[in-house]
């Protein structure tokens, strides 16, 4: 999808959608097949992975204690998808665009550039947790939850001090709040017709299942 | 005990890797600009990455470590005490070693980078291994710290130690050097002769190499008595 503001419009609604009822996430599925490039979006596989094992264990917990597991699954691997096809499909440079297009060059610049910053750290962190996972190897301590925590530990504050450098970067610069954006995007028609359907799919997660599925009745 | 490598290559949309040669026990200089593809290489030799073509072989080689550039990624402690048990070794000793002043009981993670660095550094030498692989020892090291660096590596002996650094000003003892250049590896030779064949010199080496001044090594020493030697 070209234009950005519809990536995350559609992102959002889709999300959304998915959040509010099992027909949305049903529906919001379908989108995804239908939309994006379906299981070549994927990046970062392992932590995919990872997230659906969680959500896993969350749905276990939640028909153990005598709710609703299976919804809660099939919603929250809806959003995690389309969350996959979103960070797949942006560009650098997306974020402060959009956020100058919607809030201006003070408040929107600064928190366009704040998004786009978060996406950048977020692209290194398989890097590094591949090479913690590396590392701990070497030394013979099994990936196990101590090294996993240990990892998340680093990576945490990695991560603090790649912001806090950064932070001290832009200081130095001159900078001191919002910025020039002059965004520019490209709307195509497949990204019109990727966004309306978005919009149906949102519509659709209101309507109960038993009169989406007509027969039900 | 070598380590060959075998017309290894690496293709990446906007950057490639070859690389040719046997390293021998001692210690190997492997020098290069920023992104010419020393870490990926090091990973590579460790064993822990594949070439798209090519072998590797470590002909005699058991322990093998690749020590990371940013030292934080060899954590495994929560504390500096912990951190040193978790190679076996007493922090005060450790501590000692690496001449800093802080307490065992502190978290490792709150030192400063060239901190962490000198102390992952005394505990990753601390140990014998027949294959060493140093990606970028010298970064987030001041002077003195890159010069107590430079003298523990130098102090190693026995196996393969291959250095990967684009430093420019200290050096360890050094025995053959590398360089990749627009993507190949490329064999400078053996000590001291290598020194004409390593374009990325130092300017100070090039110097002393065209004065007909060749350091017998890298060392600060050796390469103080050159220059004295050009003054004669």
């Amino acid at each position: 999808m070209q234009d950005a503001r519809i990536r995350l419009s559609a992102a959002c609604l889709l999300s959304a959608a998915a959040f509010i009822s099992i027909t949305g996430a049903a529906a919001a599925f379908v989108w995804w097949l239908v939309f994006t490039p379906r299981v070549r979006c994927i990046r970062h596989r392992m932590a995919v992975l990872a997230a659906g094992v969680l959500f896993c264990l969350v749905s276990l917990a939640i028909v153990l204690s005598g709710g609703d597991g299976l919804s809660y699954m099939i919603r929250m691997t809806a959003i995690l998808l389309v969350g996959t096809w979103l960070y797949a499909d942006s560009l650098p440079g997306d974020f402060p665009a959009l956020g100058t297009w919607l809030l201006g060059q003070k408040t929107g610049f600064e928190l366009g550039m704040i998004a786009g910053m978060a996406m950048q750290a977020a692209d290194g962190l398989g890097d590094d947790v591949t090479r913690i996972r590396l590392a701990s190897a070497q030394k013979q301590v099994p990936w196990g939850v101590r090294a996993v925590v240990s990892a998340g530990r680093v990576v945490i504050y990695d991560a603090l001090r790649r912001a806090d450098e950064s932070a001290e970067l832009l200081a130095v610069r001159g900078y001191r709040d919002g910025g020039t954006c002059c965004p520019r995007f490209k709307t195509t028609f497949g990204d019109i017709i990727a966004g309306i359907c978005a919009t149906a799919v949102f519509l659709v997660a209101f309507i109960p299942v038993s009169e989406f599925f007509i027969l039900y009745r | 005990m070598r380590l060959v490598l075998d017309s290894i290559a690496l293709a990446r949309p906007h950057w490639s890797l070859a690389a040719g040669g046997t390293f021998e026990p001692g210690i190997h200089l492997v020098s290069g600009d920023v992104g010419s593809g020393k870490s990926t290489l090091a990973l590579i030799m460790a064993g822990l990455a594949a070439p798209d073509r090519g072998a590797v072989s470590r002909d005699g080689i058991g322990q093998v470590m690749l020590s990371f550039q940013f030292p934080e990624f060899h954590i495994t402690g929560f504390s500096v005490a912990d951190e040193c048990r978790s190679w076996n070794l007493e922090p005060e000793a450790v501590l000692a070693s690496a001449g800093i002043v802080v307490s065992p009981e502190r978290s490792a993670l709150s030192l400063s980078r060239g901190e962490l660095k000198r102390l992952h550094l005394t505990c990753l030498l601390s140990r014998e291994y027949d294959l060493l692989l140093l990606d970028e020892p010298f970064s987030s090291l001041d002077c003195p710290g890159k010069e107590w660096a430079a003298g523990e590596i130098s102090r190693r002996r026995r196996g393969i130690t291959v250095v990967f650094t684009h430093e420019q000003s200290i050096f360890p003892h050094t025995d053959h050097i590398w360089e990749i250049r627009e993507g190949i590896l490329t064999d400078c030779g053996a000590m001291p002769g290598a020194l004409r064949a390593w374009e990325h010199a130092p300017a100070i080496i090039q110097r002393l190499v065209a004065e007909g001044c060749i350091p017998d090594d890298l060392t600060k020493e050796s390469v103080v008595e050159a220059a004295c030697r050009m003054q004669e």
